[in-house]
C-alpha cells in the first residue's frame, strides 16, 4: 500500500511538473537556453571524447605494439667489394667457408637444463641429464664440441623464433610488409642466401618451415604441427628421413625440426613421463646421428667437413608455456660439433665458458651466446653473404669450431691463435660493415626509424672502429713481417672496437623492437582514465540537467536498473583480465545478454506488461547463443577462411541437399521480408520526401542483392544476367547507391524544412539512415546478412519497447543502453566474427572487386566486420529516445536525452576497452600476449575509435535543427 | 536468473481470498531450515558412502539423489504452512508441490539453455537432473504454500516483496539458489582443466552454496519479522 501511495504521489508530482514546465516562464527560459546552445552545445563532449581517446590510444600503441619495417633488400656476393675489408680471394663469397655441410637439428622448446648436467643447478630434477650424449661429446672433445646457453628474444613462439633465427633480426608483433595472410618470410635470410649461392637444403619435420620458406627446399618432408596432442607424428617423420638422408650426397644443409618436447610440455608439463620418454628418444637418435657423421668424417668422406648443430628455438616454463620473456622461456641450448680435429683454441679473452663437473666426474663446459648471432655466425662458417637485415655479431666460440681450415692458407710463420684472430677480425669487419649498411638503409626507408641521436652515436662508434681498421690494422695484416706481439695487441684493439659497435646496435635494436615503452603506455592509460572521468562527468551533468528541468523522483527501478547495468558492465570488463574469458567472449556476452533478458522478464512480470516481448527477447538471445557457438567452433579450426561465403549458415548446411537449397532460398526470402517491412514503414505519414526516396532506394538495392546472389550461385544456372555483371557490377551499383543515399541524407536535410515535430523527424531520419547503411552491410555479410539483420531489427524493437516498461517519461536509462550494447556485441559474434586476425572475413573485401587496393578493401572489410556491431547500433540509438508513448517534449529535452545516451554508449565501450588495455599491460609478458591479447587489443581499440567516430558523425547528422519546433514555439508563446 | 521465470509461467491466475499468511514461529522456521540442510547432508552422505559416488564423478546420479532426498522433506514440511489451510487440505498442498516439480524443472531447464548450457545429447540427463534439483529449491516450496495464485507468485518472485515470515522462507532460498547458480557458471570457461568445471558441477555447487547461505539469511529475516510483530502487538 505504502508503495502504491508513493508511486501515485510521484506520478502526480511529475505531471504537475510537466504542466508547470509547459506553462510557466521558467520553461520558456529553458527553451531559449536550448536554442542558444545550438548544435555544438550538445555535441562538443562527444568530439572531445573522440580526441582524448585517439590521443590515449596513439600513445599507448606506440609504447606497446612494437613495429618494424621489413626491408626487401638482399645481400649479394659482390657487395663486399664496397666494404673496407678483405674479401677472400679464391672465388668464395664474403668469408672463407669453414664448413661445407651443416646438419641442423632443431628440438622445439628445448630447455637449457635438458642439456647441461644437473650439477649446474641447485637441485637435480627428473627431467635433467636425459640427453647425456651432448654433454659427453662436449666433455670428451672440448675443442670441437661446445654447449651454448642460447638466449632467445621474445616473443618466444616458434614462428617468430624461426624468423629470428634465419634472418638474424628481431621479429616483432607487427612486421610491416607482411603479405596479406601468408606468413612467408620476405626479408633476407640465411636459407635464402643458401639457395642463392647454389647450396641445396633439405628439410624434415615441423611444417612451419615450409610455410616460411615455400620455394626454398630441395626436398622437404613437412608434417603438420597443428595438433598439440599428437606427440609423435612429426618426430617419427623426422626419424624416418633423418638417418637415411645423412648418407645421401644431394644436400649441403639438412634441417630436422622435432616437435615432441614442445607438445609434451603443452599437454603434460615438463615434469612428466612423456617428456622424459621424449628426451630419451632424442638421446638415442642424436647418438646415432653423431655416430653416422663420425664414421664418415675421414678425409675424402662425405662428412669430412660437416658441422652438427643441435638447438632449441626457445625454452619453456615448467607448465610447458612459452611466448613471453621469462628466463625459462628465453634460455635454450645450442650444441655445435665439428668432426675435424681442431687445431686451435679460442683466445682466453673471447672464451666465456664456465665449467662444472658432472655426476660422472667429467668436466663439462658451456658458454653463452645470443640466438640473434646464430644467422650471421652460420653464414660466416658456410661462407655465404650475411642476411641483409641481420644485426647479430659473429660469435667467437662458435666461429672457432671451423678454425682449422684457415691455417692451410695463412703463412706458416703465424701462430694458430694469430691466424684465428686475423680471420676473426676480418670477419667482424665485414659483419660491422653489413650491420651499418642495414641500419642506414632501415632508417632511410622506415617511417618509424631510429632517433637521430642514436644514429649519430652509432655512426661515430663505427667511424672510430673503421679508422682504426684502415689506418693501422689493414696495413698490419697486409704486411706480415711484424712481430706477433704488436699485431696481436692491435688486432685485439680492433676486435674490441667492432664489438663495441655491434653491441651498441644490438642494444638499440632491442630497445626499439623488443622492449615495451612503459612510460608511453602509462601516459596512454592515464589519458584514457581522464577521458573516462570526463565522460562520467558529462553523463552525470546531463542527467542532473534534465532531472532539474523535470523534477522526476528517483524511482526504485531506475536505481536498480543503473546498478544492474553497472554490475553487468563491470563483470564484462573484468572478464577481459583472463585469457579464458577473452577466448569465450561471445559466450560471455551472450550470457550477460540473457541475464539482462531475464531481468527484463522479471520486470515485465512485475509490471504486468510486455510479457510476450520479453519472452521473445530471451528466445532471440537463445538463438544468438547457438549462432555464436557455431562461430566459435569454426574458430577452433580455421582452415578455409579465404573462401568467399565462410558464414555459419553454409557451415550448417553441409550435407543434405534440402539444407543446401534452404541455405540458398531462406536468405532471399528474409531479404524480401525486410524490403516489404521497409515499404510498409514508408507508408507511415511522417516520412517526408528525402526520407521516402532513400528508403525506396534501399528496397531497390535489396532487389539488386538478390539478383547478385542468384547470379553468383551455380544453382540457378540459366539466369538472365551474365555472371560477370552479376558478380562485379551489381555490388558496385549497390555501393554507389548507398553512397548516394548518404549524400542525399546529409545534404537533403539542409534544404528541407521540416514541418514535423522533432521526435517524429528523428524517427524518420534514423530509419532512413539505417536503411541507407543496411544494404551495404547485408551485401558484405553474405547470405547470413539478412537473417542477422532481421534478428537485429527484432532485438532492437524489443529493447525499444522495454524502455517503456516503466512508463515514466524519464529517458531510457543506462540499463537499456547496456542491453543495446550487449546485443551489439552478440551480433558481432553472431555474424561469424571473433577477435583475431583470422576471424576477419577477407572474402568480404573482394565482393565486387577483383584486384586489391589497400584503402578500398580495408573500408569494405571494416564495414563487414563492424557493420552489425557498430554502424547500425550507433545510428539506431535515437530510437531509444524517439519511440516512447508520451507527448512531444520539445527539442531541448529530446536532444539532451540523445546526447546523454550517446555519451553513455560511448562510456560503456570506453570502459571495456580501458580494461582490455589494462589487461594487455598487466599480461604483457604472458604466454599468449601475441596470440590472444594483442589481437583482442587491436580489435577493441579499433572498436572504440570507430564507435567514437560514428557517434560524432551521428551527432552531426541528428542534432541538426537550429530552430525549435513550431508546435513548441506556439506553446511558449501562449 | 531463473527466478523470474519460475514466477512467470505458472499458469492460471486465480484470485483467492487471502487470509493473513500463516505465521511461523522462529523455532519452527529454524527446524524447517535445519531439516532442509540435514536432507542435503543426508543426500551427500548417502551418495558418498552407500553408492560411493560424488558430484564430480557422477554428476547426474548425485543430483538425482539430492533431488530425491530433498523433495519429500521440502514438500511435507512446506505443505504444513499452506495458505488458506481451511479451504485447502494438507494432501492437496502436497499434490500441488508434486505438480510444481515438472513445471519448475521445465522453467529452469529453459533458463539454463538460454544462458548457454550445453545442448549436446550427452549433457541432457545432467541438465534435466540439475533442473529437477533447482525446482526442488525454487518452485516446489512456493507451489506448496502459494498454490497457483498468480498474484502471490508475482509479488514474491517478480517484485520480491515477501510478506510475513513463511514467505521469507520461500523467497530467499529460491533467490539464493538461482543467484548462486548464476555465479557458479563463471568458473566454467577458465582453462584450469579441473573436472569440476564441467557443466553442471560448478553450477550445482554454486546453487547449493547460494541455497545454504540464503537459508541462514532467511532465518535472520524471520527473526526480524517476529520482532517487529511483537513490537506492533505491544
Amino acid at each position: 500500500m505504502d508503495e502504491l501511495n508513493r508511486a501515485a504521489r510521484s506520478r502526480r508530482k511529475r505531471s504537475s511538473g510537466m504542466k508547470q514546465s509547459e506553462t510557466t516562464s521558467s520553461s520558456a527560459a529553458v527553451a531559449v537556453e536550448g536554442r542558444k546552445r545550438g548544435k555544438w552545445g550538445y555535441i562538443w563532449p562527444l568530439w572531445t571524447t573522440l580526441l582524448l581517446h585517439l590521443l590515449a590510444i596513439l600513445l599507448f600503441t606506440a609504447g606497446f605494439l612494437l613495429t618494424r619495417t621489413e626491408l626487401p633488400y638482399h645481400s649479394h656476393c659482390s657487395d663486399v667489394s664496397s666494404s673496407p675489408c678483405f674479401s677472400s680471394n679464391n672465388g668464395s663469397c664474403w668469408t672463407k667457408p669453414a664448413v661445407n655441410r651443416l646438419v641442423l637439428v632443431v628440438l622445439d622448446a628445448l630447455r637449457f637444463d635438458f642439456v647441461v648436467p644437473s650439477t649446474f643447478f641447485a637441485d637435480s630434477k627428473p627431467w635433467m641429464d636425459k640427453l647425456p650424449v651432448l654433454k659427453n661429446a662436449a666433455s670428451t672433445r672440448p675443442l670441437s664440441a661446445r654447449i651454448f646457453k642460447a638466449i632467445a628474444d621474445p616473443p618466444t613462439t616458434s614462428l617468430q623464433r624461426l624468423k629470428g633465427l634465419t634472418t638474424g633480426g628481431l621479429p616483432t608483433f607487427v612486421d610491416v610488409g607482411n603479405s596479406f595472410g601468408a606468413p612467408a618470410i620476405v626479408e633476407d635470410n640465411f636459407i635464402n642466401q643458401l639457395v642463392q649461392n647454389g647450396k641445396k637444403v633439405v628439410m624434415m619435420g615441423d611444417d612451419t618451415w615450409t610455410q616460411l620458406f615455400p620455394h626454398h627446399f630441395e626436398r622437404s618432408y613437412p608434417y603438420p604441427s597443428f595438433n598439440v596432442k599428437d606427440l609423435h607424428t612429426v618426430d617419427n617423420g623426422c626419424i624416418d628421413h633423418l638417418l637415411p638422408s645423412l648418407y645421401e650426397e644431394d644436400w649441403d644443409v639438412l634441417i630436422a625440426h622435432f616437435l615432441g618436447v614442445d607438445h609434451a610440455g603443452h599437454i603434460f608439463g615438463v615434469d612428466s613421463t612423456p617428456m622424459i620418454e621424449k628426451l630419451e628418444q632424442y638421446n638415442t637418435i642424436l647418438e646415432r646421428v653423431i655416430e653416422v657423421l663420425e664414421n664418415q668424417s675421414g678425409p675424402g668422406s662425405s662428412h669430412e667437413n660437416t658441422l652438427l648443430v643441435v638447438m632449441g628455438d626457445h625454452g619453456q616454463t615448467l607448465n610447458g608455456d612459452h611466448g613471453g620473456g621469462s628466463a625459462e622461456e628465453v634460455e635454450t641450448a645450442l650444441f655445435a660439433m665439428s668432426f675435424k680435429k681442431p687445431l686451435s683454441s679460442v683466445p682466453a679473452e673471447y672464451d666465456s665458458s664456465s665449467c662444472q663437473q658432472d655426476l660422472d666426474g667429467k668436466n663439462v663446459c658451456f658458454s653463452s651466446m645470443q640466438q640473434l648471432d646464430f644467422a650471421v655466425t652460420i653464414s660466416a662458417l658456410l661462407g655465404i653473404p650475411f642476411p641483409y637485415g641481420s644485426i647479430g655479431n659473429i660469435n667467437p666460440e662458435l666461429y672457432a669450431l671451423g678454425a682449422d681450415s684457415w691455417n692451410s692458407d695463412a703463412s706458416q710463420k703465424l701462430l694458430e691463435s694469430d691466424a684465428w684472430m686475423q680471420n676473426y677480425a676480418n670477419a667482424l669487419c665485414i659483419n660491422s660493415w653489413q650491420v651499418k649498411r642495414y641500419v642506414d638503409a632501415y632508417s632511410a626507408s622506415s617511417a618509424v626509424g631510429f632517433s637521430r641521436e642514436d644514429l649519430s652515436r652509432i655512426a661515430s662508434i663505427y667511424d672510430q672502429a673503421e679508422n682504426h681498421w684502415s689506418h693501422s690494422t689493414k696495413k698490419l695484416l697486409l704486411d706480415r713481417q711484424h712481430d706477433s706481439n704488436t699485431s696481436v695487441s692491435a688486432l685485439k684493439k680492433q676486435i674490441d672496437a667492432y664489438f663495441k659497435f655491434l653491441t651498441a646496435v644490438t642494444e638499440l635494436a632491442r630497445s626499439k623492437w623488443t622492449e615495451f615503452d612503459l612510460n608511453m603506455m602509462g601516459i596512454g592509460i592515464g589519458i584514457m582514465l581522464i577521458s573516462l572521468i570526463f565522460q562520467v562527468f558529462t553523463v552525470l551533468r546531463t542527467t542532473k540537467e534534465h532531472d532539474g528541468t523535470f523534477s522526476s523522483s528517483e524511482d526504485s527501478w531506475i536505481v536498480n536498473g543503473s546498478i544492474l547495468a553497472i554490475f553487468l558492465l563491470g563483470i564484462r570488463a573484468f572478464s577481459f583480465l583472463s585469457n579464458s574469458y577473452i577466448l569465450e567472449e561471445g559466450k560471455v556476452a551472450n550470457f550477460l545478454l540473457s541475464t539482462s533478458g531475464i531481468v527484463t522478464l522479471r520486470q515485465s512480470v512485475s509490471k504486468g506488461k510486455l510479457l510476450i516481448e520479453s519472452i521473445g527477447f530471451l528466445i532471440l538471445s537463445t538463438f544468438c547463443r547457438f549462432a555464436i557457438e557455431v562461430g566459435l567452433s569454426k574458430q577452433a579450426a580455421t582452415s578455409a577462411f579465404m573462401k568467399d561465403y565462410s558464414s555459419w549458415i553454409i557451415n550448417i548446411a553441409s550435407g543434405l541437399p534440402v539444407w543446401d537449397y534452404a541455405a540458398e532460398v531462406v536468405p532471399i526470402v528474409v531479404l524480401i521480408m525486410l524490403a516489404a517491412w521497409l515499404y510498409k514503414a514508408t507508408s507511415g505519414c511522417f516520412f517526408g520526401w528525402p526520407w521516402k526516396y532513400v528508403i525506396l532506394g534501399t528496397i531497390l538495392t535489396y532487389m539488386l542483392i538478390i539478383a547478385h546472389w542468384i547470379t553468383d550461385s551455380n544453382r540457378f544456372d540459366g539466369a538472365l544476367i551474365p555472371q560477370s555483371i552479376g558478380r562485379t557490377y551489381i555490388p558496385r551499383i549497390i555501393y554507389a547507391i548507398a553512397l548516394g543515399q548518404l549524400f542525399f541524407l546529409t545534404f537533403g536535410q539542409l534544404f528541407k524544412k521540416s514541418n514535423l515535430d522533432c521526435k517524429t523527424n528523428l524517427v524518420a531520419k534514423t530509419t532512413s539512415m539505417l536503411s541507407a547503411w543496411s544494404s551495404t552491410v547485408i551485401l558484405l555479410s553474405g547470405k547470413q546478412g539478412p537473417i542477422v539483420a532481421f534478428a537485429s531489427i527484432v532485438g532492437g524493437c524489443f529493447i525499444m519497447k522495454f524502455v517503456n516498461i516503466e512508463g515514466g517519461k524519464d529517458g531510457p536509462r543506462s540499463f537499456s543502453i547496456m542491453q543495446w550494447s550487449l546485443f551489439a556485441t552478440c551480433l558481432f559474434f553472431c555474424s561469424g566474427h571473433w577477435c583475431a586476425f583470422d576471424g576477419l572475413r577477407y572474402g568480404a573485401a573482394f565482393i565486387g572487386f577483383e584486384e586489391f587496393v589497400l584503402v578500398r578493401q580495408a573500408i569494405l572489410l571494416t564495414i563487414d566486420t563492424f557493420g552489425f556491431s557498430i554502424i547500425l547500433p550507433v545510428f539506431g540509438l535515437p530510437f531509444l529516445v524517439a519511440i516512447k508513448n508520451q507527448a512531444n517534449l520539445g527539442r531541448h529535452f529530446v536532444f539532451t536525452q540523445l546526447s546523454q545516451m550517446y555519451t553513455t554508449y560511448g562510456l560503456i565501450t570506453a570502459i571495456t576497452t580501458t580494461f582490455t588495455i589494462l589487461c594487455v599491460t598487466i599480461q604483457r609478458r604472458h604466454l599468449m600476449v601475441w596470440g590472444l591479447f594483442a589481437p583482442k587489443f587491436v580489435f577493441d581499440v579499433f572498436n572504440l575509435i570507430l564507435t567514437d567516430a560514428f557517434i560524432c558523425l551521428a551527432s552531426i547528422y541528428y542534432f541538426d535543427q537550429g530552430r525549435d519546433d513550431p508546435e513548441r514555439k506556439s506553446q511558449v508563446a501562449e | 536468473m531463473d527466478r523470474r521465470k519460475s514466477s512467470g509461467k505458472t499458469t492460471a491466475s486465480r484470485a483467492s481470498t487471502v487470509e493473513a499468511p500463516p505465521s511461523i514461529s522462529v523455532s519452527e522456521a529454524f527446524i524447517v531450515n535445519a531439516l532442509c540442510v540435514l536432507g542435503l547432508a543426508f543426500a551427500f552422505w548417502a551418495a558418498n558412502t552407500v553408492f560411493s559416488i560424488d558430484l564430480v564423478s557422477h554428476p547426474s546420479l548425485t543430483l538425482f539423489l539430492i533431488s530425491i532426498a530433498e523433495l519429500p522433506i521440502v514438500i511435507l514440511l512446506y505443505s504444513r504452512y499452506r495458505q488458506n489451510p481451511r479451504q485447502c487440505s494438507y494432501l492437496r498442498a502436497v499434490g500441488r508441490g508434486v505438480l510444481g516439480v515438472p513445471v519448475g524443472a521445465l522453467l529452469n531447464f529453459l533458463g539454463a539453455i538460454a544462458l548457454g548450457a550445453p545442448v549436446k545429447f550427452q549433457y541432457l540427463p545432467k541438465t534435466i537432473n540439475w533442473a529437477l534439483m533447482m525446482s526442488v529449491f525454487t518452485t516446489v516450496p512456493a507451489s506448496c504454500v502459494l498454490g497457483s495464485s498468480w498474484a502471490e507468485w508475482r509479488r514474491i518472485f517478480a517484485q520480491t516483496k515477501p510478506n510475513g515470515s513463511i514467505e521469507y522462507l520461500i523467497c530467499l532460498p529460491a533467490h539464493g539458489a538461482v543467484i548462486g547458480a548464476w555465479f557458479g557458471a563463471w568458473p566454467m570457461p577458465l582453462d584450469w582443466e579441473r573436472p569440476w568445471q564441467e557443466w553442471p558441477i560448478s553450477v550445482s555447487y554454486g546453487t547449493i552454496v547460494g541455497y545454504l547461505v540464503a537459508l541462514v539469511a532467511s532465518l535472520g529475516f524471520v527473526l526480524a519479522c517476529f520482532r517487529s510483530l511483537h513490537i506492533k502487538s505491544e
